[in-house]
């Protein structure tokens, strides 16, 4: 029986097989949200979501995708913006 | 469109918003650039191009095509080549931390003299755990501290 601050889902399950086929239940806090393009609201690709001590150790390079407005816009938009820019 | 000497801004990558100058076209969609860019073959759908043409020959060398942007006003920042003299300037600069090193010594010298007192110490901490029991190890803490006093 899971005790009283585990029966609400606010952190995830996860399954642990134990030595001698025992399985129990361990309870991780959950990663944060997605990042999203500002300008259509799409899901980024290339970008990290997870805990910030797991974004410490990690490079810069995989956090976010090395051109302009990475991280921030997706490539799409991107190449909008950019095109505007070229005619101004 | 994407003839030879055409300027164009490049929109997708890394290199986007960056202009470079068509030097040479390969077939249909793909088209050599170089300029602001590195000298690459690009996709055309990669490109947005302007209205202006530079005057541009077929395998022209890259600091002509930085010449003729800096007619246009469009400056290229050059990577920094390493060159002999700006290796001797490290060199120099890498000799130079030498007396933090010195410095360094004497740290570890003024270590070694300190280490017996901490030596001491924990000889003294190690000493009420070897005697410990629950009552007993109370009464040496007192003892130990009316000693120190």
């Amino acid at each position: 029986m899971p005790s009283g601050k585990h029966k609400s889902r606010s952190m995830r399950r996860v399954y642990e097989k134990k030595p001698g086929n025992a399985v129990s239940i361990s309870y991780r806090k959950r990663k944060p949200s997605k990042a999203k393009c500002i300008k259509c609201g799409a899901v980024l690709k290339g970008v990290a979501s997870e805990r910030p001590y797991k974004m410490q150790n990690m490079a810069k390079t995989k956090k976010r995708p090395s051109r302009p407005y990475g991280g921030v816009l997706c490539s799409k938009c991107m190449r909008e913006v950019m095109k505007e820019k070229a005619g101004e | 469109m994407f003839q030879l000497g055409r300027l164009c801004v490049k929109i997708a990558g890394r290199d986007a918003g960056l202009k470079c100058v068509v030097i040479d076209v390969i077939d249909d969609s793909y088209v050599m650039i170089d300029g602001q860019t590195r000298r690459r073959k690009c996709n055309v759908k990669h490109l947005e191009p302007t209205d202006k043409v530079l005057s541009v020959k077929k395998g022209v060398s890259h600091d002509d095509v930085v010449k003729e942007l800096k007619k246009e006003g469009i400056e290229v920042r050059e990577k920094q080549k390493r060159s002999k003299k700006a290796k001797t300037a490290q060199a120099a600069k890498q000799e130079k931390p030498e007396p933090k090193e010195t410095a360094k010594k004497e740290t570890a010298k003024e270590k070694e003299t300190s280490k017996p007192k901490s030596e001491k110490k924990t000889v003294k901490k190690a000493a009420p755990k070897t005697k410990s029991t629950t009552k007993k190890s109370t009464e040496t803490k007192t003892k130990v501290k009316s000693a120190k006093k």
